[in-house]
């Protein structure tokens, strides 16, 4: 969790700031309040699926200012990582061909899942049978293919 | 949420309602009810014998079908480019939901005089579908060869209550309910009672709460005998109102109606994209902000302009055009006006380093690498004269300072600093005076802030040099506003005289049924009066 506001004894952040920061500050209460919210009803494996896909909006959110909107300078992206506000491991896999709309580092480690293979969402729409609901166990993914 | 956008297509291998069908890691199948809950491996296939159990629905609840063609949901072309969360915002179950609807249920049924074991059942909203008690199945669309025992049970009706209406000028003594005795259907007109409902349920459990959702494939019947397709319809048309949609965004099935007046205006393509921007210009939107927080808040949806373009994906590829334009121009902006002022960068520089400690010589000898000290156009003895300054300014008490400030923030016009302003936008005249680095940035940039929210919005921009091009574009503004305003006049007059129609389809016939309900309902207190008269005589006697 970075901090929602730059302490005032740190360096200001780098110009620019001032007009992401209201949307960043609603990013950080929305992760609040997943974080903070009751998960009885809520079944085990699901229970961290909102605070993925909050992390992964807002990694978008800066990656797109920065890459796709050439909108904020390479000093305020630096910033942005540097204070935790995108996930920069993530945007590193998003550089790569194949994994342009990757959710979640979890879902490319083999390690981790059931069958040593990444997870079903990773798998491109045309090659599953048709209509065959997708929702992968680790962060809620409904396919990040990147043909999809 | 665990929504699937499965269609069940027909067939014995349907899903019973309210299921949904999901992989579970290991690869297998499972389903899921999310109104109950439950999971279970095994399919809980809707019975065969009811391929298209036509439950009672709330059109309501149709039309969160359609509307979850919105942003984001995985389907098709509505699929953003954006990674794999799109399908599912909110994450867990329950968290959207759709929101409470009133749930329809039967309400009495009548035997269809001639088609015996047919029953037509009127439900609680005021609809009425057709049901097979032998076969257990039920329709919306009433089948061609029961049209007329229908229409003769619709008379029979219309007859009864005619009669009632005039029994109940008369005083309600009798309770005896008007032509009960030959009248072949069992009427209950409070709708309260379970029992009957369950008979008239449409297949298993599921159906009554979680109905299906149903397509619309029906060619729509001429007859205005009955509420139907045609009702649903027009309901989703202004609920779909209500949300600022369009026509194709919650009802393909009745486009043709919209398509050759709604369409055949002079609003092109062009038109609606710059409609839509024009919004954007006008809101006062930060292009800075995620699309997705544009469509949460839902601020724009109330705006006719909003629904001049027909998708959701085409209002995304507008934003993204029009925030990256907007965007750069900020930065261009900026970057000329700051490039014009060797002063602002010189004093924020100032705002820094400087040191009352160090007199000018040290400073100037200590910095002298910086791009600030050798910039040639500003000289070193204004360099000087604004570093002694600076430093005499921070000896200064604090109340002074804070007083130098607000008067220069004072000084500035509101076409430079409104309400819109933030720290990356004050204008050059504030950045390049002195006045606005004597404070601590941590403390002078809260007091700017607060000043600034005091302001009044940014006034229209008056037209200036190239009057003739911003005349020009007002121009087309209002012609595309004009032209906006004139379509949306057409769809409400289509609405009206739909809605019209519809009303004159049936309106006399269901004023006709409340007026006999109401009679019902006084008929029903009376013999209740007189049920209570008869328990006490037993008391007496007993
Ligand atoms: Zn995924
Ligand atoms: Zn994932």
């Amino acid at each position: 969790m970075p901090a929602i506001r730059h302490a005032s004894k740190r360096k200001p952040p780098p110009a620019g700031f001032s007009d992401i920061e209201d949307d960043l500050l609603i990013f950080s209460n929305k992760m609040k309040d997943a974080e903070n919210a009751p998960s009885t009803n809520v079944p085990r494996h699901q229970v961290h699926w909102p605070i993925f896909q909050i992390s992964h909006q807002r990694s978008r959110y800066v990656y797109e200012l920065y890459y796709e909107k050439e909108a904020i300078s390479k000093q305020l992206y630096d910033y942005l990582l540097k204070n935790g506000y995108a996930d920069a491991m993530l945007i590193a896999k998003w550089k790569k061909t194949g994994y342009e709309k990757l959710c979640c580092l979890r879902c490319v480690q083999t390690k981790e899942t059931n069958f040593n293979s990444t997870c079903v969402c990773r798998v491109p729409k045309a090659q599953l049978k048709e209509d065959q609901a997708v929702e992968c166990v680790s962060c809620g993914c409904r396919g990040c293919a990147s043909s999809d | 949420m665990l929504k699937s956008t499965h269609k069940p297509i027909g067939g014995s291998q349907q899903l019973a309602e309210g299921w949904t069908e999901h992989k579970a890691p290991t690869g297998h199948l499972y389903y899921y009810n999310a109104a109950t809950k439950q999971s279970t491996y095994t399919r809980p296939a809707a019975p065969v014998d009811a391929p298209t159990p036509i439950a009672p629905i709330g059109p309501s609840q149709s039309f969160l079908q359609y509307q979850s063609v919105g942003p984001g949901f995985p389907q098709g072309e509505d699929r953003g480019s954006r990674g794999g969360f799109q399908g599912n915002r909110g994450g867990r179950p329950g968290n959207d939901r759709p929101r409470p609807q009133p749930t329809d249920r039967p309400k009495s049924r009548h035997l269809i005089p001639g088609f015996e074991p047919w029953v037509l059942v009127h439900t609680k909203l005021g609809r009425r579908f057709v049901f097979h008690t032998e076969k257990q199945q039920s329709y919306w669309r009433i089948p061609d060869k029961l049209k007329d025992g229908i229409l003769q049970l619709d008379q029979q009706r219309i007859k009864e209550k005619t009669e009632a209406l005039q029994k109940t000028n008369e005083p309600v003594s009798t309770g005896e309910a008007p032509g009960a005795a030959e009248r072949p259907e069992v009427h209950n007109p409070d709708g309260d009672d379970s029992s009957e409902y369950e008979e008239v349920e449409v297949t298993d459990d599921e159906d009554d709460e979680n109905p299906t959702k149903r397509q619309k494939t029906f060619e729509i019947p001429d007859e205005p005998i009955e509420y139907n397709e045609d009702d649903i319809a027009f309901q989703l048309a202004t609920m779909g109102e209500e949300y600022g949609l369009d026509p194709g965004e919650y009802d393909d099935g009745n486009m043709e109606n919209w398509e050759e007046g709604a369409a055949g205006l002079e609003l092109t393509e062009e038109d609606a994209v710059a409609l839509f921007r024009d919004l954007l210009n006008d809101a006062a939107i930060n292009p800075f902000s995620p699309w997705e927080k544009l469509v949460e808040e839902g601020k724009l949806v109330d705006d006719t302009r909003y629904t001049a373009l027909t998708s959701m994906k085409a209002r995304k590829e507008t934003w993204d055009e029009w925030s990256r334009e907007k965007m750069k121009a900020m930065r261009y902006m900026r970057a000329k006006e700051e490039k014009k002022d060797p002063r602002i960068p010189y004093l924020s520089f100032l705002q820094q380093n400087a040191n009352p400690k160090l007199y000018w010589p040290e400073f100037r000898r200590k910095f002298k690498k910086e791009a600030v000290m050798r910039d040639t156009s500003m000289t070193d003895k204004d360099r000087e004269k604004y570093y002694r300054e600076h430093i005499k300014r921070l000896a200064l008490p604090s109340s002074t300072l804070k007083t130098d400030l607000l008067a220069l923030l004072k000084d500035q016009p509101l076409s430079k600093l409104n309400r819109s302003s933030n720290m990356d936008s004050l204008p050059p005249a504030v950045l390049g005076d002195i006045r606005f680095i004597s404070m601590d940035p941590s403390t002078r940039d809260g007091y700017v802030e607060a000043f600034i929210t005091t302001l009044n919005p940014a006034p229209e921009i008056v037209e200036a040099e190239d009057s003739e091009e911003i005349i020009r574009m007002k121009k087309e503004k209002e012609r595309r506003q004009k032209a906006l305003n004139d379509r949306e006049a057409f769809v409400r007059e289509e609405k009206r005289k739909q809605q019209r129609d519809l009303q004159h389809g049936k309106g006399v016939l269901r004023y006709q049924e409340l007026e006999l309900e109401r009679a019902m309902q006084v008929n029903k207190k009376g013999l209740k009066g007189q049920l209570v008269g008869e328990g006490a005589d037993v008391m007496d006697t007993g």
